[in-house]
């Protein structure tokens, strides 16, 4: 087993298609965080998730996963993690007793009791076929799965979405338990930016296939704010300091990249916190600066 | 060890349904060409009768004809995988390509044991019945079918490997089906009726030289070597389509 630092590492990586390129995006996951990949439907989460899991080939750039090279150490890698995808793909035929039969002759550390415990805890029924299970039970089955094998790093693409809010609030308590002993790590992508407002401990923002922001969620929440202003007053806020300017018939919100600089220099004007949400609206109409 | 019960576990109930539906298929048609010892039984000709070993052996091919091209027909497995996302999540699943493929064969070929014995109880049944031994020509036909069932699998399973979801799977299909169809024309499973025409002079289908030619080749042991030879090859070649197509990753 190696030592690291960095649960996840991308550098420079670099995916192109047809009417969209993953542009030379970097960042870190450390080990025993949860980080947060959020962006709008398009912006590159799941083609940044399936380059690093090599469901597809990247076109250039590094990428390590638990120290180790994603393609050259693969199946060393593939004992260590757990994936969970937003829809669940596993044949309706099999029911969860087949699906522990299955898996605990793929993974070295496959405990069929840990597997149970989390049937049970989650009231799943281990005779009735998977094809016959809500969407809720579908994904707790497999994050039951993920969880039951010892993985050290568990990567979700939009595994929250679509489930109700009861649904994800247990699941996400789930995850919280599950990073207790600092050695595991989450990577979970998703638009549902409450979500990872509740449990992520970092947040990389990724948009048309750039990264715009990554660091840790609080510091971001913290350096952004929303100045509210009169229109008139837009002509004094310096352009470096803003993201983009919501428009209304009230007025405008800027959103500003340094709070606390921002409530020094504009002194008359009412700087509120922002969400992630925020953050992420604000960035994605960065281009137009002025948007309402 | 654990890692093959494991996957061919998961392929061979997943076709658990198909597989039923093929035996019921076998067992039927084995029931009916059972019909003639359940009737009279067979004895040595009389004068002006026809031979028992000419009806032995149409009866026997039939049923072993049916075998060999259940046993090596696709099974569904990489559609049902394709469709269910369970092809997408292999890649991120510890077995190997090469793992995968192995245990592709594997199931394949408990097919074709499980098939094969049943075609060989069935030849020992008329063998018993008809005092006449047509276990070398049921082996050697039972091996030429699955190899030519296979090698049209081979093809459709080349296909199918570059259908990533379920979007791209219908149309990944029908060039698959049409490419499958290429391969029975070229290994001369499809005739354009000539054939047939022409050796239809005289109300004879086929000669009693080119039957006793035919008898002595398909008995032969060389022929089972032959057969036994290619079956091996066409095994190798299915191995290394399935590891390709395990290991070929989304564009």
């Amino acid at each position: 087993m190696t030592d690291y630092e960095n649960a996840i590492e991308i550098k420079s990586v670099t995916k192109r298609y047809d009417g969209f390129t993953l542009d030379s995006i970097s960042f870190d996951v450390p080990k025993g965080c949860i980080m947060g990949f959020i962006g709008q439907n398009g912006a590159g989460k799941t083609t940044t998730i399936r380059s690093l899991l090599h469901i597809t080939d990247i076109d250039g750039g590094e990428i390590r996963l638990l120290g180790l090279d994603h393609i050259k150490d693969e199946t060393a890698i593939k004992k260590r993690i757990a994936v969970v995808f937003d829809e669940l793909p596993f044949h309706d035929v099999f029911n969860a007793r087949d699906m522990a039969r299955i898996f605990e002759g793929m993974y070295p550390e496959w405990d069929n009791a840990v597997y149970m415990q989390y049937l049970e805890r989650f009231q799943l029924p281990t005779a009735k076929q998977i094809g016959n299970f809500s969407k809720g039970m579908k994904m707790k089955l497999q994050i039951a799965c993920a969880l039951s094998h010892n993985a050290e790093l568990l990567v979700m693409d939009e595994a929250t979405t679509g489930l109700d809010p009861v649904v994800r609030d247990e699941i996400l308590h789930i995850f919280m338990e599950y990073l207790q002993n600092g050695e595991r790590s989450i990577l979970m992508s998703s638009h549902i930016t409450s979500d990872l407002e509740k449990i992520a401990d970092m947040v990389t923002f990724i948009d048309r296939g750039k990264i715009l922001l990554t660091g840790c969620k609080d510091e971001i929440i913290e350096r952004h704010g929303i100045l509210k202003c009169d229109k008139d007053k837009l002509g004094e806020i310096d352009a470096e300091d803003t993201v983009s300017i919501r428009l209304n018939s009230f007025g405008a919100e800027v959103m500003v990249n340094d709070r606390e600089n921002a409530s020094y220099k504009y002194r008359g004007c009412v700087i509120d916190p922002a969400s992630l949400d925020d953050i992420m609206l604000y960035y994605v109409h960065r281009d137009r600066k002025e948007w309402s | 060890m654990k890692l093959y019960r494991s996957l061919v576990y998961r392929e061979l109930k997943l076709t658990r349904k198909r597989f039923l539906l093929m035996l019921i298929l076998f067992l039927l048609l084995a029931l009916l060409m059972l019909t003639p010892i359940m009737l009279d039984g067979f004895s040595a000709p009389a004068e002006g009768e026809e031979s028992p070993v000419e009806t032995i052996l149409l009866l026997v091919g039939t049923v072993t004809l049916t075998g060999g091209f259940l046993a090596g027909t696709n099974n569904g497995l990489q559609k049902a995988d394709i469709s269910a996302g369970w092809k997408r999540y292999s890649f991120i699943l510890p077995p190997t390509a090469r793992q995968q493929a192995l245990s592709d064969l594997l199931t394949k070929l408990c097919y074709i044991l499980f098939f094969g014995l049943l075609s060989a109880a069935f030849a020992w049944i008329y063998s018993a019945a008809a005092d006449y031994n047509s276990f070398g020509i049921m082996v050697n036909i039972y091996l030429g079918a699955v190899c030519a069932v296979m090698l049209i699998d081979i093809a459709y399973s080349y296909i199918m490997m570059f259908a990533n979801d379920k979007k791209q799977l219908r149309i990944f299909g029908v060039i698959a089906f049409f490419g499958a169809g290429i391969i029975l024309r070229a290994v001369g499973l499809f005739t354009d009726g000539k054939p047939a025409e022409q050796s239809a002079e005289d109300g004879v289908l086929i000669s009693e030289e080119a039957f006793n030619s035919f008898f002595a080749a398909l008995s032969s042991g060389k022929t089972t070597l032959c057969a036994a030879a290619a079956f091996a090859v066409i095994c190798a070649l299915y191995f290394l389509v399935m590891w390709r197509s395990h290991e070929r990753r989304e564009p």
